[in-house]
């Protein structure tokens, strides 16, 4: 496209005095004409400037673009940091939680250890006293006995015997109860 | 044309295109969707209607109905095709770029930095694209 003359002369005396020219892409359909040195040397100070101006933009927009792909890459990281934080978080949670259970566990079979501990000891003690109860009953009705048999006196150890049956036998059903107790505690446990 | 959702990316485009001489006027748009529309316009109410000669999409359309594979399948399968066509991404999956040459792209311009040097190759191509006789291409 070739310009009218008027244009052409005011485009130069802007550039002259304003230090203003044209850009854009529309320098590329402008034709300087024939026989017109000024206006060549004209455009084609427009197109350097423009092609400066559009190269200096350039770097500017990609220096931005490089810098906003760089901060999208680190709010990636941050956010896998976060989520892997979180992650590690809940795993300590979950290690938190087994760990109490682990630990009521342990305690229950202390519990239950102690407990158990006890009912044996409970049961032995029981088993003793009805041996030593069984024993005495036994020694004190051969003695009677003995004294029936020979024709000796019998009234204080009849009366002896006949009262120690009675607390004996009272204590044996109470001990035997109290084996069975603790024979269905422990089997229970 | 030029559809990308990276505004940032109209600039540099732009300035490239003018710097390498490229092209006259470019029409950026971020959305699949409006290009959709101007196509739908032209096609096939108005057949006449002077569309792109060139037509660069984005992969990933971030805010878009559909990506641009699906974009150059649309202008070249619905809308009269009727123009070079091809993806500009900083993508190089290779599956995707085979979908992208299934619905007839006919370049795929990796995005970087330093995206003048290959627009410049591109330039030197443009007339094989115009007249289909190029092979499709992967600008690294």
């Amino acid at each position: 496209m070739v310009l009218p003359k008027a244009v052409r002369d005011g485009l130069l005396k802007i550039a002259k005095e304003k230090k203003l020219f044209l850009e854009g892409n529309l320098l590329k359909i402008i034709e300087p004409g024939t026989d017109d040195p000024a206006f060549a040397e004209y455009l084609k100070i427009c197109k350097e400037r423009d092609i400066s101006s559009r190269k200096k933009r350039l770097e500017v927009t990609k220096q931005v673009q490089s810098q906003n792909t760089a901060l999208g890459h680190a709010m990636g990281e941050k956010e896998t940091l976060m989520l892997n934080l979180q992650h590690a978080l809940e795993q300590a949670e979950d290690a938190k939680k087994e760990a109490e259970q682990l630990r009521d566990a342990a305690m229950d079979d202390l519990d239950l250890l102690q407990k158990k501990t006890q009912f044996e000891l409970i049961n032995i003690i029981v088993k003793v006293a009805l041996v030593i109860i069984i024993s005495v009953g036994i020694i004190v009705s051969i003695m009677y006995l003995f004294a029936i048999l020979y024709g000796r006196e019998t009234q204080i150890i009849g009366s002896t015997w006949s009262n120690l049956l009675g607390i004996l036998l009272t204590n044996a059903f109470s001990i035997v109860g109290t084996i069975m107790g603790v024979k269905y505690a422990t089997d229970k446990h | 044309m030029l559809i990308d959702d990276e505004n940032l990316f109209h600039l540099v485009f732009e300035d490239a295109c003018s710097i390498l001489d490229m092209a006259l006027s470019i029409e950026a748009l971020d959305s699949s969707d409006e290009a959709d529309r101007m196509f739908q316009k032209w096609f096939p109410e108005d057949i006449n209607h002077e569309r792109p000669q060139c037509v660069f999409v984005d992969l990933n359309i971030i805010g878009s109905s559909f990506d641009g594979i699906e974009m150059i399948r649309k202008i070249n399968h619905e809308y009269g095709n009727g123009c070079v066509i091809g993806i500009i991404s900083s993508s190089q999956d290779q599956v995707e770029i085979e979908k992208a040459k299934a619905v007839g792209a006919q370049f795929w311009i990796i995005k970087s930095d330093e995206i003048e040097p290959r627009l410049e190759e591109f330039k030197k191509d443009y007339e094989g694209y115009r007249t289909k006789s190029l092979p499709f291409k992967v600008y690294k």
